[in-house]
């Protein structure tokens, strides 16, 4: 068993309204932590935050250094901070550098002003780019190699957070999660699941491509685990389910989730050559060029990727262990969707 | 210690006989000799390149590429990029000259050859037991001590990323209280060259096989010699069987040379490499020796390891950037050169030229093998980075000098393999064996398709390149090889010597018409040669 320290006195959260953020602040509540200091972007997304007396509430952006700051007042060195706030599809790139670098730039700061116990700020695969073949791993430690605009701001961040490890000792852990998936889902998901329910989800080149993939519920647990076990400070930790699984099989796993879940599904899945995909990141790159930022095209531009990662230093360093795998995930995912009325 | 031996170097004449004659004296060339003198076969070894004593060149040196490569050690593949490669061309062949570094035959990979090309009849153990034998006959062992700097800095780097890495044996003797850089190679010239000496081979070197002419049930070896610049007077050996064993590139093109066609340089195999250098805070440069670590956490399909790197080799890895680089090499004995080695799914061929002497050679990669090469020196230079590396000096044009991991995103951001030095050395494939004739050129014991005279018997034969250095491969499938002819062909009644001059009483062979149809010892007519077998002319 790997020894972790006691839960903190306070926990600073951003992205709090997003995916990730929901899904951890519902397990910090439920695990009994208080003193819950968390940001949103908007007072709209106040109402996807639990409401209590353990919670408080900031709104704004976290670009912005003074948001940043009045979240942060009162932290000390009783505090640990969850970074999870980012912007994954927005209109331009350069939202990107605003949010992703910006953001963790100033959550870092106002992290080492406040000698908070440990920071834990959420990466990502992608400033590591795709792997050179499908049955290549990312290990631990990886040369980065961002891909587009997302990466790179991605890639910045870290490096800004191991610039403040380096130089002013801040405490902090990076957790890199690949593609996620599970409860909280935002409305790009049911895209994803009606379009297997169609038959219709693009496979490119044959299918045997890999992703690795996290159930959101394990990216909580790592998420804790780097908060929580002293050696997880200074460095960057995959945490994603136990192995990656051929877009093959990501497409029939989500296929037979769906119809144990009482759906009809359209068998099979729309099928193109590879060059679809190098057409659409050509498409991505000379948008991308221009400021500009396409959801579908970046995402058909990356879908003849692998895109894997190697678990096994979180699993020996942090003890994480993926509890839940893709077709448990995907049916729970499909249940909250269903339990939040969501049309697949 | 034994002492090298070339006893057994005959003479340049324009006539000599033998049962087999052994084209080339490499690893597949020198064991092939070997046992077959042994099981009473009287051989002639025919060997393009000069004799040269280990005790003559500095190992890693210009002036052994210059003795003992070919080419000087300038030979291309042509394509997108063009891939440099080497071959030794000297009595020993690549044994020679290359890392002396020991890899056991993959017996993985080897049972996959056997599915995918029906090599029929190859016993796995046998192989393995194979292996035993030679390791034991070319002295495999650790370095004794210390490892140098340069393999230490593979060790320490490989170790910071928890990456596997291990020291690779050598077939090397070090002579009592020696350090790394004391060994003697215990390579062909030292091993097994002798023992067919001692078993009455002989050995012509300095002669170059132009082409095999069958003559009914008999070969004509038909020979230039000289060193490649001046040229003299040829001449032929009569056999009845020829092993060609002149590496991945010169056999297939003898044996296009010679008619011999039927999936023969089709499917040239390497593994393409990519380099960087390293400067260090001390003096790491280490001028006559390879590092012995290698790293082998992404093995097969991606290696990495340490190149000789005396000042000269420095100074052509930092050619590619020159302009931003040469600065660096006054501080080469600071420097070390290694490289990045995938497997690659890319071909090549190799195809004879008609009156031209060396064949045309491309190899295409493919867009996995160019990932492949981004990413292998994308994360080697961070493990020099982790070595304690203060400057990385990557070799494609346009590249940055990487001093941190900031620059290692530049750097894989500029990378493209078609302006990287992409080299290899070891080359393979370009006569599959198997019994799997669509895609074989030998079967499954080499002996070439479409003759009962002619085998192959070298690196050419393995059907993939191994993902490992492939010389004890190379070894262990000629002993079997070899075995298996001795076990199923009859020695000629009479050994013949070396005083034994041609009896038939034709006309000779002159040397300025080698394709003259010269009379078989047999008594066959020489209008039984097949006109398919005869070469371009």
């Amino acid at each position: 068993m790997i020894d972790r320290r006691e839960a903190p006195v306070a926990t600073v959260v951003t992205g709090a309204a997003g995916w990730l953020g929901r899904a951890l602040v519902h397990r910090l509540l439920a695990d009994g932590r208080t003193r819950l200091r968390v940001l949103v972007h908007t007072d709209d997304e106040r109402s996807l935050v639990p409401q209590g007396d353990d919670i408080s509430v900031e709104v704004g952006d976290v670009g912005d250094r003074r948001v940043v700051d009045r979240l942060f007042a009162g932290a000390g060195a009783g505090t640990d901070v969850i970074h999870t706030a980012g912007v994954i599809h927005p209109k331009r790139v350069s939202d990107f550098f605003h949010t992703n670098t910006g953001g963790t730039r100033h959550v870092t700061a106002a992290a080492t002003a406040a000698g908070v116990r440990r920071l834990v700020h959420v990466s990502s695969n992608s400033p590591f780019g795709t792997n050179p073949q499908p049955t290549d791993l990312f290990r631990q430690d990886e040369p980065y190699h961002p891909y587009y605009g997302y990466g790179r701001s991605k890639m910045e961040a870290e490096q800004v957070v191991f610039a403040a490890v380096e130089r002013d000792g801040l405490d902090a852990a990076v957790v890199r999660p690949p593609w996620f998936y599970g409860p909280f889902q935002p409305p790009r998901q049911t895209t994803f699941f009606r379009m297997v329910r169609a038959g219709r989800f693009p496979v490119i080149a044959g299918g045997t491509q890999r992703r690795s993939m996290v159930y959101v519920g394990n990216l909580v647990d790592g998420i804790l685990a780097a908060e929580l076990v002293p050696a997880a400070g200074g460095k960057g930790w995959w945490v994603a389910d136990e192995r990656p699984y051929e877009v093959n099989e990501i497409v029939e796993t989500v296929g037979r989730a769906l119809r144990d879940e009482g759906f009809s599904v359209k068998e099979g899945a729309l099928r193109l050559p590879g060059i679809a995909s190098r057409v659409a990141e050509l498409g991505d790159r000379v948008i991308q060029r221009a400021g500009l930022y396409q959801q579908q095209l970046h995402v058909l531009g990356e879908m003849d990727k692998t895109i894997a990662c190697d678990i096994s230093a979180s699993r020996d360093v942090l003890g994480y262990e993926p509890a839940i795998a893709l077709y448990e995930g995907m049916r729970l995912s499909i249940r909250w969707c269903k339990e939040q009325g969501l049309e697949l | 210690m034994s002492s090298p031996t070339d006893s057994g170097v005959v003479a340049h004449e324009a006539h000599l006989r033998a049962d087999v004659v052994v084209v080339g004296s490499g690893a597949g060339g020198a064991t092939t000799a070997a046992i077959l003198a042994e099981a009473g076969f009287d051989v002639v070894i025919v060997e393009e390149g000069p004799w040269v004593d280990q005790d003559e060149v500095t190992p890693f040196s210009l002036d052994q590429m210059d003795r003992q490569y070919r080419s000087g050690g300038v030979t291309v593949a042509l394509g997108l990029p063009s891939i440099a490669y080497t071959e030794g061309r000297c009595a020993g062949g690549g044994t020679e000259v290359n890392s002396g570094l020991y890899f056991r035959p993959p017996l993985d990979v080897v049972e996959q050859w056997c599915r995918q090309f029906h090599i029929d009849g190859l016993d796995i153990d046998e192989l393995d037991s194979i292996a035993d034998e030679v390791e034991a006959a070319i002295n495999v062992t650790l370095v004794p001590g210390k490892a140098t700097p340069a393999s230490e800095i593979l060790r320490r780097g490989a170790a910071a990323l928890n990456w596997r890495h291990s020291e690779i044996p050598r077939w090397m003797r070090y002579p009592a209280g020696g350090d790394a850089v004391t060994g003697k190679r215990q390579s062909m010239t030292r091993t097994y060259l002798p023992r067919a000496f001692a078993a009455g081979a002989r050995m012509v070197v300095d002669a170059r096989v132009d082409k095999l002419v069958t003559l009914g049930s008999a070969m004509s070896v038909e020979l230039t010699y000289g060193n490649g610049t001046d040229r003299v007077p040829g001449g032929a050996i009569h056999c009845r069987y020829v092993f060609v064993c002149g590496g991945a590139i010169q056999t297939p093109a003898l044996l296009q040379r010679s008619g011999f066609r039927h999936n023969v340089g089709r499917s040239l195999a390497v593994h393409p490499t990519v380099k960087l250098t390293a400067r260090f805070a001390d003096e790491v440069n280490v001028p006559d020796d390879v590092p012995v670590h290698q790293v082998k956490e992404f093995a097969p399909d991606l290696s990495f390891g340490g190149s000789a790197s005396h000042s000269g080799l420095v100074a052509l890895a930092l050619s590619d950037e020159w302009r931003t680089y040469s600065h660096a090499i006054e501080s080469w004995r600071r420097m070390s050169i290694y490289y990045a080695a995938i497997t690659s799914q890319g071909r090549g061929w190799v195809q004879a030229i008609p009156g031209v002497r060396d064949p045309l050679v491309t190899y295409r990669l493919t867009r996995r093998d160019r990932e492949l090469l981004r990413s292998g020196l994308g994360r080697l230079a961070l493990l020099m980075l982790e070595a304690g590396a203060t400057e990385v000096y990557p070799a494609f044009r346009g590249a940055p000098i990487v001093r941190n991991r900031s620059d290692l995103a530049t750097m894989q951001a500029r990378f493209a393999a078609t302006k990287a030095s992409v080299m290899t050395v070891h080359l393979c494939s370009t006569v599959p064996l198997g019994d799997n004739a669509s895609r074989c050129g030998a079967d499954s014991f080499g002996q070439v398709y479409g003759t009962d005279r002619v085998w192959v018997n070298d690196a050419s034969l393995l059907p993939t390149a191994p993902g490992v250095n492939p010389q004890a491969t190379v070894m262990a499938f000629a002993i079997r090889n070899a075995r298996h002819f001795v076990a199923t062909h009859e020695r000629a009644s009479a050994r013949p010597s070396v005083a034994t001059a041609p009896t038939t009483g034709a006309t000779p062979t002159t040397p300025t018409t080698p394709t003259t149809p010269i009379v078989p010892m047999t008594g066959a007519t020489g209008a039984a040669t097949s006109t398919a077998l005869e070469g371009p002319s």
